[in-house]
């Protein structure tokens, strides 16, 4: 999945934001008598697209409704999967029928109750309509309810990533029927969460109040008010002064100065996220590996890691970050200008101009584009950035007219979510063209793997395949860097930077 | 204030500015005023820098090194190095290159195209004038900005877009300038003689009207070479302007705002290079029209004289 900020916040638009600071603060007394305890102030980095959770990509809706809605399972801070609206379950013996036993105390927030019929009817949506986490439900071939509490999932071949596929994200949330029928889901959502939608006013604040009868336990805090504020030194600006308790929009290079200062307790911490670069490999002389192989000799990514993250990144040359037990250790490329130079020569290429595309929507790309630039010069590369925005980037891509790109895919889970569209043949997301049979055997036999020992194998070849020939060139998987402050309690950042506010305490 | 030489009403209707006795020389009258000179020396300087940034330039504009990343100014980086380990010395240099490139072709651009539309809708009068008017009308009605990355989205951003864009924004100004000018001037008597003479429009509008409304135009012109500069940092701090990694002040500028507390020299030297340079060609365009406008000429020169 590929959660990225759709918003494209113009840079005008950033700038008003700039100059109006953060949200004030709103008396929730009024309509949340039964909820004790203070509202938390929230800022992030921009406005969510919609709310609605199956149609949205944007990475700034889903720190939203992270807190309004729920899905079967949930990963925890390991990000393995836990009960949630599901209670329990099993597998058949034959791997091919998963039976979910739902809570039985749990009611949307209009009071309706939550049944496995609002199962059905959300999973059927993201199939029938074809949304963008359809491609979840591959294996999937029927979804049924035998009675009020029970749901039955049938999948055509063993599918051992199912719970993550259903569980890793609020993408894959359970909705309400009524919500979805009266057209008011994408912007007054009703969810199960620990969190109602209080109000949304568009270009300055949403406001969410707690919900007393979460079936986890009514949360401490009354409710949460996420402003918008897009440029990080205002974010953090807002929080040292106390306007906002919390922000995950905190400028890298301050990270070190941060540290171990009284006003904001700031936590980094690795993600499962990861940026990559990508050659255009349907046309020349990107065809050839060898030229891509220079490319990932060339370049230089301690400098790319520094320039980008202050160093808070993780190097990492494939996909799957060190924290995660899928992950495999790589290290063939080094920065190594000599073997560049013999492999082009061996390919017979010599030097040329790439069309580097990147994109304003992510400053990282920009910066990273400008030392590679100056890494690849030596080459006789000439690099032009160009820095649509994101929509357009997304075209150019989808369009194959580049010659090479950088990107992030965030909130990855299982490595069948960081390979299969990527990089098999037939691959949703496989925009640079790679194609090896190989691969695509592995990662066909990755889905239906059931044992774990045997699925890590598969998924090591395949990923060692995968950088040695260079389809991707890993980059490092970003750091999660959020702050707040020191009136904020029991909260925790998590790799997979969901943000959960439900435990949170606020000192009054 | 007596003017001891009134200017003639023109009788030979050719001559542009006879130099009767006792005019001084509009050069000279702007050496004379010590705040043109200085923006005078100041541009001269920008521009030979400009022209030699490429040897000028102690390192590379592009030649990063992280481990050198936000140095504050010393002898070795005078101006320091920025979050990519670039010297801004260097960057600042070259980039004043391209931005008086930019400035310089759009003006002329806006000016070739702008002067010719606003004498002949001046001059002609009529339905022509309506017409060509209100085209520049409506293009006065965008807000320049708005206008400018509304044509630098349909092209694709870069240098020739950046110059076609502040040219097409500056255009109407141009037009504007040199229609209320040769209004006046057409009902001179030297043009009404010209014309019942026979002589054919293009004629008078080349030998009559051009030369006599140079004053305002080329005042015009200094002041919009400013706000080209301007335009240009301002398209290039939203990133349609120049693309990165060639260096422009408006993009260091853009660079430098998540810096702000660390570095202060990322974005004080950047900002002082448009600010002198902008100024420089506002404090020349006031010059320039001290001298060319008639009524402010002669009290130049009549405070000259005393």
């Amino acid at each position: 999945m590929k959660k990225n900020p759709m918003v494209a916040v113009t840079s005008l638009a950033l700038l008003t934001l700039a100059a109006c600071g953060t949200g004030e603060a709103v008396d929730l007394n009024g309509d949340a008598d039964d909820v004790e305890g203070a509202v938390l102030q929230a800022a992030i980095g921009g406005e969510p697209d919609q709310l609605d959770p199956h149609r949205t990509s944007a990475y700034f809706s889903f720190q939203v409704l992270e807190n309004v809605f729920d899905t079967l399972v949930e990963p925890d801070e390991n990000l393995e999967m836990q009960p949630a609206l599901a209670e329990s379950w099993d597998v058949s013996e034959d791997q091919l029928t998963w039976t979910f036993q739902l809570r039985e105390d749990v009611t949307f927030h209009d009071g309706s109750e939550f049944t496995s019929a609002d199962v059905v009817y959300s999973y059927e949506r993201i199939i029938d309509e074809e949304l963008a986490n359809a491609w979840r439900f591959d294996a999937v071939e029927s979804v049924e309810a035998p009675d009020d509490h029970t749901v039955e999932i049938t999948v055509s071949a063993p599918t051992p990533n199912l719970l993550s596929n259903i569980g890793g994200f609020k993408g894959m949330a359970i909705v309400s029927e009524d919500n979805v029928e009266s057209d008011e889901i994408s912007n007054n959502p009703i969810g199960t969460g620990p969190f109602s939608l209080a109000s949304y006013t568009s270009g300055d604040q949403i406001t969410l109040e707690a919900n007393p009868d979460y079936w986890g336990g009514a949360p401490e805090i009354a409710g949460v008010e996420f402003s918008f504020i897009s440029e990080p030194s205002t974010a953090l600006a807002a929080l040292s002064g106390g306007e906002i308790h919390w922000t995950d929009n905190i400028p890298p290079q301050q990270v070190e100065e941060l540290d171990g200062s009284d006003s904001v307790d700031l936590e980094v911490i690795p993600s499962n996220d990861y940026w990559y670069l990508a050659m255009n490999i349907n046309e020349e002389p990107w065809d050839d590996e060898r030229v891509r192989q220079a490319i990932a000799y060339a370049i230089d990514r301690e400098a790319i890691i520094q320039a980008v993250s202050y160093g808070t990144a993780q190097e990492n040359q494939l996909a799957i970050p060190e924290e995660s037990v899928w992950y495999t250790e790589y290290s063939n490329y080094t920065h190594d200008l000599s073997e560049a130079e013999r492999l082009l020569e061996e390919a017979d290429v010599d030097g040329g101009s790439i069309e580097f595309l990147a994109t304003n929507e992510y400053p990282e790309t920009v910066t990273a584009a400008q030392i590679i630039a100056d890494n690849l010069e030596p080459l006789g590369f000439e690099v032009s950035i160009s820095q649509p925005d994101f929509s357009t980037w997304l075209d150019d891509q989808n369009s194959g007219s580049f010659d090479m790109l950088m990107m992030g895919w965030l909130g990855n889970i299982d490595p069948d979510d960081f390979y299969y569209s990527q990089h098999h043949s037939d691959g949703g997301s496989n925009a640079q063209g790679y194609s090896n049979q190989d691969v695509d055997e592995l990662l066909e036999s990755g889905r239906t793997e059931t044992d774990e020992d045997a699925r890590a194998e598969i998924y090591a070849e395949a990923a060692q395949i995968i950088a040695d020939e260079a389809s991707y060139i890993y980059l490092y998987n970003p750091a999660v860097i959020q702050g707040w402050s020191p009136e904020l309690s029991d909260y925790q950042a998590r790799s997979d930077a969901a943000i959960r506010f439900r435990g949170a305490v606020l000192e009054e | 204030m007596t003017d001891p030489t009134p200017t003639p009403e023109n009788p030979t209707a050719t001559d542009v500015e006879p130099e009767a006795d006792g005019r001084v020389a509009a050069w000279k009258l702007l050496a004379g005023n010590p705040v043109t000179l200085f923006s005078v020396i100041v541009l001269v300087i920008i521009l030979v820098v400009a022209l030699l940034a490429p040897w000028l330039a102690p390192y590379g504009v592009n030649q990063t090194d992280v481990t050198r990343a936000l140095q504050s100014p010393s002898a070795e980086h005078w101006m320091g190095t920025d979050d990519l380990g670039r010297d801004i010395f260097s960057r600042i240099i070259v980039a004043s290159g391209t931005s008086l490139q930019i400035a310089l072709v759009s003006v002329i651009f806006a000016f070739v195209i702008g002067v010719p539309i606003g004498i002949i809708s001046g001059y002609l009068g009529g339905i022509t004038d309506t017409v060509l008017m209100r085209c520049v009308d409506v293009m006065f009605a965008f807000p320049v900005l708005l206008l400018a990355l509304a044509i630098v989205a349909i092209l694709s951003p870069g240098q020739l877009t950046t110059m076609i864009a502040i040219g097409v924004v500056f255009t109407p100004i141009f037009a504007r300038v040199a229609r209320a000018s040769t209004l006046s001037v057409r009902v001179e008597p030297f043009v009404q003689v010209s014309k019942t003479m026979g002589t054919p429009g293009w004629w008078i509008l080349l030998r009559h009207i051009l030369p006599n409304i140079t004053g305002p135009v080329v005042v015009q012109t200094s002041l919009s070479l400013a706000f080209a500069i301007l335009s240009e940092a301002a398209l290039s701090f939203l990133g349609l302007g120049i693309q990165p990694p060639n260096p422009s002040w408006g993009g260091m500028l853009f660079d430098a705002q998540g810096f702000m507390s660390q570095a202060w020299w990322m974005s004080v030297f950047p900002g002082a290079a448009i600010f002198v340079t902008v100024l420089a060609f506002n404090l020349l365009g006031d010059g320039l029209r001290d001298v060319l406008d008639p009524k402010q000429r002669t009290l130049a020169e009549a405070r000259r004289k005393a």
